[in-house]
């Protein structure tokens, strides 16, 4: 089947079996490799990308979903790399990634969260965000999102 | 250096290099033929203090480092980077010899033909690498400065460096140029190191190198690898422990859409597709039946490894427990099975080209991958190129079972570039575990409580064999990795620790710790029910027992500081419980106080002060990011984490099954860190240990009841925390 979607601003044309996880189709088939697979079953939050604008996990959401959608990638979150993404510059700035690998997914949910609630509290993350780090960068993620917050 | 340069070995001073490596895991199993009892108890007591030494022996700077045409510095890093922040501090210790600013280095993966491997675990990455990194580093320096007297003809006395520019008098030159002139290189002898007080960088806090790309989110990882004509594999494992395959019908698979080939072996079954969906969708069509035993469960390995079951090593006997007359304090510990879990699951990329096999990988240990494949494939180990990518974890799941020679098999037969990536569902069924144990711990008290005796029998699985399987019938039990942390490191006069370990139908092997997870969680709650019993403050218990030698001055002082930060003494809220314990990890001590509550049934950890004494402090922000993510992996493993078997297989198959700490269970982290000592030693593993005591510790302070196993939570709900304590 043939799948017309937007990815980071540009159009792309993609014949793939629909039923492909989008996932696959990012990574495998646009080749952006910055979305993660974790776990496959929607747990960790590894996949994580915006369809139209909502918090999507990539790994359980099948391509055809996808079709005439407008798709954001880790990769389309920062105008560019010397104008980084508040929530990206936060990250830099708290030294959050250790071996960095879930960090993707926890940037879409963060920049997220941050969209719908500008000033969140410490509970509020702790309760909006349920991506998994196997590091323990969980303190660090927290500040984080906090210094994003003000940096905005 | 450039590739010109490769005859600049003579002249080179090997030997010292060789003297200074100290004795390693091989050199102390060797020791093991000479004796039985004695000889492991004396290894046992070797081994717990001693600092990993490394194992590389390969000392030539062309090996280490490479000048490029731009000024800048490779260094082409023996250990692979998996989340410790090695290279940033790598790179620091180059950068004291180079003369060269920290942005000129370039950290990069050794691939294993091309440059030195090394396997990456036992924490020791930079501590072993402390001293040798700075003399090859200096090494390099003196060779350039001597290419540079012989290109001027002036005395050597007089060329100086700077930045990366050699000069003498009015003459200067870069590093570059100079390699780029210089045909015949005369390797240097080593120089004298520069004394610490000398230092520019290490000690200082320094951004790790890698947090653009991670950030970034660039494509470092081996899932990240992408060949021209890469294909991708599906391969299909026994879910049961040692299943073997009975029939299987793969008819439909080799009809499936975008499939390539299908692949049977004994084991296991492998698809290679034009997609990765093709290649499972074809492999979830396959009928297959397995042979195996049936019915194990948990229960059947808790038996197994039991006190009393299996093969009895005893590994540490001062005074004698049989003359201590008194009142015996008894208490029984259970640990569970651990998964690793990393987030990237293991994933291999094998280019298989007529003679030459070129593997990507996320993998701790490089020469285990190429001597397994070398064997199942027929391949020279000079034929296969190992080039390591960053690690998306690793906690010591990455050093075996990996998918290298499934990968290796499919690349052959599709003569393509083969992706294979563990499902989840394989990554907890078909890689290995931390073993489940059992303690049993006995001790005496004075009347001024003071312990007299203390025992300690430990059961467990193995975790040293996988990795040296002739190694089991000389020690008899696996007292070195398994058994680590087990002996009594407290001043009590009499002790006694006896290992006991039985064999399980599944894979055991290093999980974060090792053998000191388990086993200070037994030890460090039985101090705090010791301390209870004598009625002294749990803190100023274990000063009590603190003595005279310099590992146990340097605890003395931690567990000082600690106390002192963390307002150990100040009074509390009654709502709150506070807890306390510590280890010594080879040569490291970790301790930490944890604040908890109980929130409609759930332990929830407040706060954690977790002081560390690493020696010598490299880079202080390094540190700090491997104490707090310790400290959040331990409260996982402590509260939530266990592995459960039916029907011979893991119940757990993904993160629905086995629950993991989420942001939500985020406490304060304080980390305060003590450099007792002008060596530095491992930070990853160390404070990983004391976590799971101080949490029991604290959650008896607040309520009165003794959790003696992990994950504590369960047990917490369950209530059968019921006293096993005989007193
Ligand atoms: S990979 Fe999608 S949520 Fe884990
Ligand atoms: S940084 Fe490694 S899993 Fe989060």
């Amino acid at each position: 089947m043939k799948i017309n979607l937007t990815i980071n601003n540009q159009e792309k044309v993609v014949d793939i079996d629909p039923d492909m996880p989008l996932l696959w189709l990012i990574r495998d088939v646009v080749k952006l490799k910055g979305t993660k697979f974790g776990c496959g079953m929607a747990l960790c939050g590894a996949c994580s990308l915006y369809v139209d604008g909502e918090l999507v996990r990539s790994c359980s959401y099948p391509a055809k979903m996808a079709d005439g959608k407008r798709i954001t990638t880790i990769e389309g979150l920062s105008e560019n790399e010397s104008h980084l993404h508040p929530v990206q510059q936060a990250w830099l700035d708290i030294q959050v990634p250790q071996c960095g690998y879930c960090q993707p997914g926890f940037i879409m949910a963060a920049a997220k969260l941050l969209e719908q609630n500008p000033n969140p509290s410490v509970e509020d993350i702790k309760n909006g965000i349920t991506n998994i780090c196997r590091c323990g960068t969980h303190p660090r993620i927290i500040k984080a999102i906090i210094h994003a917050s003000k940096i905005k | 250096m450039g590739k010109s340069n490769s005859n600049s070995k003579k002249g080179f001073s090997r030997r010292k290099f060789l003297a200074r490596t100290g004795t390693g895991l091989v050199g102390t199993l060797a020791l093991l033929y000479f004796g039985r009892s004695l000889i492991r108890r004396e290894i046992s007591g070797f081994v717990a203090e001693m600092e990993f030494a490394t194992d590389i022996d390969n000392f030539d700077t062309n090996m280490w480092f490479e000048v490029n045409a731009d000024n800048t510095i490779t260094l082409k890093s023996p250990k692979v980077e998996m989340g410790q922040g090695i290279f940033t501090g790598f790179a620091m210790l180059a950068a004291e010899e180079l003369d060269i600013t920290l942005e000129n280095i370039k950290v990069v993966h050794a691939s294993s033909l091309n440059g030195i491997i090394s396997n990456t675990g036992v924490s020791n990455s930079t501590s072993s690498l402390y001293v040798i990194i700075r003399e090859i580093a200096a090494t390099l320096r003196e060779t350039l400065k001597l290419a540079a007297s012989k290109l001027w003809g002036v005395n050597i006395t007089t060329i100086a460096t700077k930045d990366g520019v050699i000069t003498s008098g009015t003459k200067s030159i870069t590093y570059a140029e100079l390699a780029k002139q210089t045909t015949e290189w005369i390797a240097a002898e080593l120089p004298t190191l520069r004394p610490a007080s000398a230092f520019k960088y290490v000690g200082k806090e320094q951004k790790r190198f890698d947090l653009l790309d991670k950030v970034l989110a660039k494509p470092i990882y081996g899932i990240d690898v992408d060949l021209p004509e890469m294909v991708y594999g599906a391969v299909l494992y026994s879910p049961y422990f040692n299943g073997k395959i009975k029939s299987i019908d793969f008819s439909k698979a080799q009809k499936s859409a975008g499939v390539l080939s299908v692949v049977e072996e004994k084991e296991w079954v492998g698809i290679v597709a034009n997609s990765r969906y093709a290649a499972e969708t074809a492999l979830s069509s396959v009928k297959v039946t397995w042979d195996y035993i049936p019915n194990y469960s948990t229960n059947d390995t808790e038996k197994a490894i039991s006190v009393g079951n299996g093969t009895e090593v005893n590994i540490q006997k001062t005074g004698d427990i049989d003359k201590i007359i008194g009142e015996e304090i008894v208490a029984e510990f259970r640990t569970p099975i651990g998964f690793h879990a990393g987030m990237e699951p293991s994933i291999v990329v094998a280019d298989y080209k007529k003679d030459k096999l070129t593997l990507y990988a996320s993998v701790q240990n490089l020469t285990f991958m190429q001597s397994s494949v070398s064997e199942a494939l027929g391949i020279d180990t000079d034929k296969i190129d190992i080039i390591p990518t960053y690690l998306g974890g690793g906690f010591g799941r990455r050093a075996f079972k990996h998918n290298a020679v499934e990968a290796a098999k499919l690349s052959k037969v599709v003569g393509k570039p083969v992706q294979l990536l563990y499902t989840r569902k394989q990554e907890f069924q078909n890689g290995y575990v931390r073993p489940n144990t059992q303690h049993i711990l006995k001790g005496k008290l004075s009347k001024n409580g003071q312990i007299l005796s203390m025992q300690h029998d430990l059961a467990t699985g193995p975790m040293a064999f996988m990795a040296m399987p002739a190694a089991e019938p000389l020690l008899g039990a696996d007292f070195i990795v398994a058994g680590h942390g087990s002996r009594i490191t407290y001043d009590v006069p009499n002790i006694n620790t006896t290992i006991w370990q039985n064999s399980l139908p599944f894979e055991t092997s290093m999980w974060r710790g090792v053998g000191m997870f388990a086993n200070t969680f037994a030890i460090e709650t039985f101090m705090d029910i010791l301390a209870h019993k004598a009625n002294i403050d749990p803190l100023k218990f274990r000063l009590n027992h603190c003595g005279d030698t310099a590992q146990l001055k340097r605890r003395e002082k931690l567990l000082e500081l600690l106390a002192e930060k963390s307002g150990w003494f100040n009074p509390k809220p009654t709502d709150i419980g506070r807890g306390i314990a510590v280890c010594d990890d080879h040569k490291t001590i970790s301790a930490a106080v944890v604040e908890v509550k109980i929130e409609e049934g759930y332990i929830k950890v407040k706060r954690v002060v977790q002081a560390i004494d690493p020696g010598k402090v490299i880079n202080p922000e390094g540190i700090r990011q491997q104490v707090e993510g310790a400290t959040m992996m331990a409260i996982s493993a402590s509260l939530y984490e266990k592995g459960t078997i039916e029907d011979s297989q893991f119940v757990e198959t993904n993160f629905h099954s086995y629950k993991v700490a989420k942001l939500s269970d985020t406490p304060e982290i304080e980390v305060l860190i003590y450099e007792g000592t002008d060596k530095p030693y491992g930070v990853g593993e160390s404070p990983i240990s004391p976590i799971a005591p101080a949490i029991a510790n604290a959650v008896f302070d607040l309520t009165d009841i003794r959790l003696l196993s992990l994950p504590l939570q369960q047990v917490f709900e369950k209530g059968n925390a019921e006293n096993k304590i005989d007193a």
